[in-house]
């Protein structure tokens, strides 16, 4: 279970990974599509053979197999599968005020694993957690350095504010406005900008922006009090099937659970709910394996404090110990 | 409709001013003011600001390369969206883009050309007789060589003089290749749009 933190943080290697690669896919097969390697500049014919050289295992016809993977984390195209974030679907209702059908199916699969699995998408999948994650560890550098951040905190329900506000000016304006703010749109898209166009455009300043707002103002503050998407996804896993509980027998009250949580839960109060995304940070610090995941709808109701703790030896085993 | 332009036109307006001063609110005051054209199969430009979920997946797969994004420049609602400048680089019908679109704001057509000639109204290409070279006595037809529907969307009379046709589609390569400067045959955008299939 403690590996499972390692394999999450891999596979968000892999997914920033492959934004970044298929921006250069995609201008590696224009150059294919032109026809004319013995034209190309030395440093383009680098380029290509590089790109070949990483592409041909995969594929036999390089004209059609490259088109096999397209896309971001906001909507892909893999092998023929369409997959959409829903927060993208919901914003295009409210902008143009219909639904297309064949749009509505590309996000099943990822309503259907948020309802089972909750705000999985947010710990394993978006390109922005590994970033916003080493912008927490570089605010526990800088306060090793003495350089603190307010950490304030705020209400974790601003963010449905931000949905609601969202969905209004897409219909407002006629144009889905999440698209502007979500960092799973925005990543993928400056990468392509960047890489393929020759140049960051808006989003990335707003990226920025969040991760200025995350070091100075608030640990993990967008994502905790602002993100449109985190807030969609938290209502759509408000019951899901899989959770992260802890045993109460093996808990020993040590903190390090609460600490290393990067969206301000209470692992070691129980206190999980739909915020939640099962990253598993949390059952890979703890010390003593007391947290584990469970299959149920719900919580496990507060169990107060944990028996290897200091609270329970003294108190004994009575159960009217209750909260601190 | 009007009433959510207004609107529109209203927030973009106060977002404009707000947050990125002159140059910004010099833009949202004069939106669509640049000749572009939307990929192959776009539908209506209202429906395709609403439709556009700005995922950037169809300038990735085309393989010309041709479609690039606004930024603020065209107003909000359009920021993110893909357009084509054709004298830049222009379409070349491959229908990629409208096959990767998830959100049907391009819709798929398939690459024939009675599916292209009967959905695809990008623009129109127009000739301006008085810098275009066949029209000056100085044969030319370089227009009508690189068109991809030749005798549908341009005819050559005498001394190879562009005649464009009602099977235009608007694609742009003819304005791409033209080899005056200034281009004289230029496509006037046509924004209409393809009609969202029911499918």
């Amino acid at each position: 279970m403690r590996h499972l933190n390692k394999l999450r943080l891999a596979t968000l290697a892999i997914i920033f990974a492959m934004l970044v690669l298929l921006p250069f896919l995609s201008i590696y097969q224009s150059y294919r599509a032109a026809y004319a390697y013995d034209l190309l500049a030395p440093a383009e014919q680098q380029f290509y053979d590089v790109m070949e050289w990483l592409s041909e295992p995969f594929t036999d016809d390089p004209a059609a197999d490259l088109d096999m993977l397209k896309g971001t984390t906001w909507s892909a195209n893999i092998f023929g599968l369409k997959l959409s974030d829903p927060l993208a679907v919901v914003g295009q209702m409210a902008a143009g005020g219909r639904v297309y059908a064949p749009f509505l199916l590309s996000a099943l699969i990822p309503i259907i694993l948020s309802v089972l699995l909750g705000r999985f998408f947010c710990g394993w999948i978006c390109p922005a957690t590994g970033l916003y994650e080493l912008n927490s560890a570089l605010s526990r550098w800088l306060r090793a350095l003495g350089l603190r951040s307010p950490a304030r905190h705020f209400d974790l329900r601003f963010k449905y504010g931000v949905l609601a506000v969202g969905l209004l000016l897409s219909m407002v304006t006629g144009s889905i406005f999440f698209a502007l703010i979500y960092p799973p749109a925005i990543i993928g898209r400056e990468l392509y900008y960047a890489i393929a166009l020759g140049g960051f455009g808006a989003g990335a300043v707003f990226f920025v922006l969040t991760l200025l707002f995350d070091l100075l103002v608030a640990r993990r503050g967008f994502c905790r009090y602002l993100c449109p998407g985190g807030a969609l996804y938290s209502l759509l896993g408000r019951y899901r099937l899989l959770r992260i509980a802890r045993k109460v027998e093996q808990c020993n009250d040590c903190t390090k659970c609460d600490v290393v949580c990067e969206f301000g839960l209470q692992p070691m109060r129980d206190g999980f709910g739909q915020e939640c995304n099962n990253c598993t940070a949390c059952m890979a610090v703890c010390p003593t394996d007391a947290l584990a995941f469970r299959f149920a709808v719900t919580d496990l109701p507060a169990q107060g404090a944990g028996h290897l703790g200091r609270t329970h030896l003294r108190h004994g085993a009575s159960p009217a110990e209750g909260e601190d | 409709m009007q009433r959510r332009a207004f609107l529109g036109d209203l927030i973009q307006g106060a977002v404009a001013a707000a947050t990125l001063g002159a140059v910004a609110s010099n833009a949202a005051a004069a939106p669509g003011v640049r000749r572009y054209l939307r990929p192959p199969g776009a539908l209506a430009e209202d429906d395709f600001t609403a439709q556009c979920i700005h995922c950037g997946q169809c300038a990735e797969v085309c393989p010309n390369r041709c479609i690039r994004y606004f930024g603020l420049e065209n107003g909000l609602a359009s920021a993110d969206t893909p357009y084509i400048i054709p004298r830049e680089q222009a379409c070349i019908l491959c229908m990629k883009c409208g096959e990767v679109c998830p959100s049907g704001a391009i819709q798929p057509v398939p690459r024939e050309a009675e599916a292209i000639l009967d959905k695809i109204h990008m623009g129109t290409a127009r000739v301006d007789q008085r810098i275009c070279l066949s029209w000056q006595g100085k044969t030319c037809g370089v227009c009508y060589r690189a068109c991809p529907l030749p005798d549908i969307a341009i005819r050559v009379g005498r001394l190879e003089q562009p005649h464009v046709l009602d099977g235009c589609v608007g694609c742009g390569i003819c304005e791409r290749s033209c080899i005056q400067i200034p281009q004289a045959i230029r496509i006037i955008p046509d924004r209409g749009g393809t009609k969202m299939s029911t499918a």
